[in-house]
């Protein structure tokens, strides 16, 4: 009763404003555009890992120094920056979706729905990204480091793992940081193949209501809230990290 | 040991040189090939290239005017985020903080459904193109964020040099004009050539909001061939087609990078 309330008081004061946020007053639009946000939210939360693990997969690949582990990574990381998430999103989603269908024998049996392709696709486009910015990180630990670490008996991988990764990942957190702001932007594009995220809500809200102004001031909001969470995460794990005297 | 330090960087600079001949022709090589083992898609494929070249023209267009908008709002916006008065200063910062955090989908769309389909001047009834607005939609984007680098730019030129122009006895806005800014110019242009290539990548979003663009001609395309290897490379040849505009862009960025590091 109390929530009502306060609905109704918003939807009143805003309407003041000239702006309509009626539809929040009703059951259906409301909880499909509060369904939007969770969405859009848990698409985030999902995508996140994904990008940062097979990206740092990816970068150790590029330094591994063998040309079957780099080049095909490489060529992978160059198609995925140098062409659109939506069109790699539709290649994936009509091709790949449907030749994986045909393979289990028809659609109904296909457990990939579109969310999974959304995170699948966006997912490996930042993980491009992320992919460059540790290899970055990975080329600038001084050779002498590894030098030392090769001396006291580190295997190759012991290397990648005790030594350069962990100030790889350092100096590469706010480009990393600069991915995942990029990331949640792109999560966007499902609405492509109607994932019903944050966008698509809206959408559906504002065909009904015809509002835009309103629901893009709410959208804008959003994602600037998202992204300002985001990068305030990502400035509190560098300070955490920070290694005193490494200039980091 | 040292061989193996000496190995590496040699493998990764010969597999990147192997790419970098490969990558430009391998996708078109691809499409070309395919078509020619199979002639009735070759044959299909042929009939309907006129259709999406005529779709990639309107991503160029739709990219030059974004980026040129984009480029001379976002230069003005950077310059003011400097202002030393702050009514000048805050507008622009609220601006560039909002549309550096929003996708270009939402400003896509949020051009699209706000400005009317038609304006009227001096009386007459002039129609508002949807890849206009898509352009508008772009630009804001872009405005914003080739105004933060307009104003790392400016920022990164030492505070000295502000103070030997003012002891040459230049105005603060004849040191920028002819000594800070030609200098930024050089400092931003890998960041602006990004800027540039992602904005060639956004245009693809128009097809969403129903701009005769690629991606919605591959899209006509294939649902009017109803075949699966037709559709797949129809996307193939758009992939080639955006791949082929971007990826010089992306490689002359990074040598411009190199050398401007290295000088």
């Amino acid at each position: 009763m109390q929530d009502m309330n306060l609905t109704g008081l918003f939807i009143d004061m805003m309407g003041r404003l000239g702006l309509n946020y009626e539809f929040l007053a009703t059951g259906y639009e409301a909880q499909i555009w509060r369904d939007g946000f969770i969405t859009t939210l848990y698409l985030v939360a999902v995508t996140i890992p994904v990008s940062l693990i097979v990206g740092l997969i990816f970068a150790a690949c590029l330094t591994s120094g063998r040309l079957w582990l780099s080049a095909p990574v490489r060529a992978f990381v160059e198609l995925t920056r140098n062409t659109p998430t939506l069109v790699q999103l539709m290649f994936s989603f009509l091709v790949l979706n449907t030749v994986v269908s045909n393979m289990l024998g028809g659609a109904q049996n296909n457990p990939l729905s579109p969310f999974f392709w959304v995170v699948a696709v966006v997912g490996l486009h930042v993980a491009a990204l992320h992919a460059e910015a540790i290899r970055g990180g990975i080329e600038a630990v001084p050779s002498s480091m590894i030098e030392a670490a090769r001396g006291m008996g580190f295997s190759q991988f012991e290397i990648l793992r005790y030594v350069q990764i962990p100030l790889a990942f350092r100096s590469s957190l706010p480009a990393i940081v600069n991915g995942l702001i990029s990331l949640v932007k792109s999560t966007t594009v499902g609405n492509a193949i109607a994932v019903s995220e944050i966008t698509y809500a809206s959408i559906m809200v504002w065909t009904q209501r015809d509002n835009v102004v309103e629901m893009m001031i709410v959208l804008l909001a959003f994602f600037s809230l998202i992204n300002f969470v985001v990068a305030r995460i990502g400035q509190w794990v560098e300070r955490r990290l920070a290694i005193p005297g490494y200039g980091l | 040991m040292s061989m193996t330090a000496t190995q590496a960087p040699k493998t990764t600079a010969k597999s990147s040189r192997v790419l970098r001949s490969i990558g430009f022709v391998a996708m078109p090589l691809l499409v070309v090939i395919w078509s020619l083992v199979d002639l009735t898609l070759g044959k299909e494929l042929v009939e309907w290239i006129p259709y999406l070249a005529s779709g990639f023209s309107m991503n160029i267009l739709i990219t030059i005017c974004a980026v040129t908008l984009g480029t001379t709002a976002g230069v003005l916006l950077g310059l003011m985020q400097l202002a030393p008065y702050w009514f000048v200063r805050l507008p622009a910062q609220i601006y560039v903080q909002i549309f550096r955090n929003a996708p270009a989908l939402v400003l896509i769309f949020a051009t699209t459904y706000i400005f009317p389909f038609e304006i009227v001047v001096a009386g007459n009834y002039l129609p508002f193109p949807d890849w206009v607005k898509a352009v508008i939609g772009l630009a804001i984007l872009s405005s914003a964020y080739i105004a933060e680098i307009t104003r790392g730019a400016v920022l990164s030129i030492p505070t000295t040099q502000w103070e030997a122009t003012k002891g040459l006895g230049f105005s603060r806005l004849q040191a920028l004009r002819y000594v800070i800014l030609p200098q930024c110019v050089r400092r931003s242009l890998p960041p602006w050539m990004n800027v540039a290539s992602s904005m060639a990548m956004g245009t693809s979003l128009a097809s969403l909001v129903g701009v005769h663009e690629l991606m919605h001609a591959a899209t006509d395309a294939s649902t009017a061939v109803r075949r699966l290897d037709f559709t797949i490379i129809a996307y193939v040849v758009v992939m080639a087609a955006f791949f082929t505009l971007c990826y010089p862009i992306a490689r002359l960025t990074r040598r411009l990078e190199q050398r401007f590091n290295a000088g």
